[in-house]
């Protein structure tokens, strides 16, 4: 029996901090299994001309059950927000098991691959 | 279409009777399940729970023989969904042919994600599935 190996492509990681709310991988995803919810907020930087506007994620879900593990999100992604991982072990009693929200997907341990 | 008696290699104690019912590609996966060594035949007996993988895409017009499939199978049973297609639709989320997930014909136990899931994925399933029971 041989291992798994790290490039196995299992599932897809999620690093929140990086993730900008740009909704790129959302429109690139064939099956549409990626949803992002996020808002804007006005920070006002000491010595700036006017406030930036920065946008703070608050919902991104994958749908394992309807992901067809293109990887076309991780490579589109322009902040490397996404990666592959090798876990796979994450089978779902109910359809909504397979619905990872943030937590469930920065849990994913990209020091695998 | 087959049944047979696989012990999963890692947990000899997890017995199933297996009726893979293979109508897609993810059928290569659980195929290569048997071939790597994950599974193994064991020997019939009585009273072993009965599992259905549905492994690959279903579509409408096969509805009806995976219904039969499904009423076919003697208790105790339960039905494995491996892979995105039998999951909900997949790929095909959007075709007019294929059936939005093979729970909406009948009753799933464990859906499996991945498209394809790899071979562990479906040993843990069943690990998961018989390991409660």
């Amino acid at each position: 029996m041989s291992a798994i190996p790290p490039r196995a492509r299992g599932a897809i990681a999620l690093d929140a901090s990086a993730c900008t709310s740009c909704m790129i991988c959302v429109r690139e995803c064939p099956d549409w299994c990626i949803e992002i919810e996020s808002h804007t907020i006005e920070v006002t930087e000491p010595g700036a001309r006017r406030p930036r506007s920065v946008a703070v994620l608050d919902r991104f879900t994958i749908d394992w059950g309807l992901c067809m593990y293109c990887g076309i999100c991780v490579d589109v992604c322009p902040f490397d927000a996404l990666a592959w991982v090798p876990q796979h072990h994450y089978p779902g009693v109910v359809p909504q098991d397979l619905r990872h929200g943030i937590e469930r997907l920065e849990e994913f341990d990209v020091s695998d691959s | 279409m087959t049944q047979r008696c696989y012990a999963v290699a890692d947990r000899p104690e997890v017995r199933v009777h297996i009726r893979d019912l293979g109508l897609a590609c993810c059928a290569v996966e659980f195929a290569s399940a048997i071939a790597r060594g994950l599974l193994i035949p064991a020997p019939e007996e009585p009273g072993t729970a009965a599992v259905l993988v549905i492994s690959g895409t279903v579509t409408d017009a096969l509805v009806p023989e995976v219904v039969r499939a499904w009423e076919a199978l003697p208790e105790p049973k339960a039905a494995v969904s491996f892979g995105a297609c039998s999951n909900s639709g997949g790929p095909y989320w959007d075709s007019y042919c294929v059936t939005k997930g093979v729970d909406t014909v009948i009753p799933v136990s464990t859906y499996v994600p991945g498209c394809p899931p790899r071979p562990e994925a479906l040993i843990d399933a069943l690990v998961s599935l018989v390991v409660p029971v």
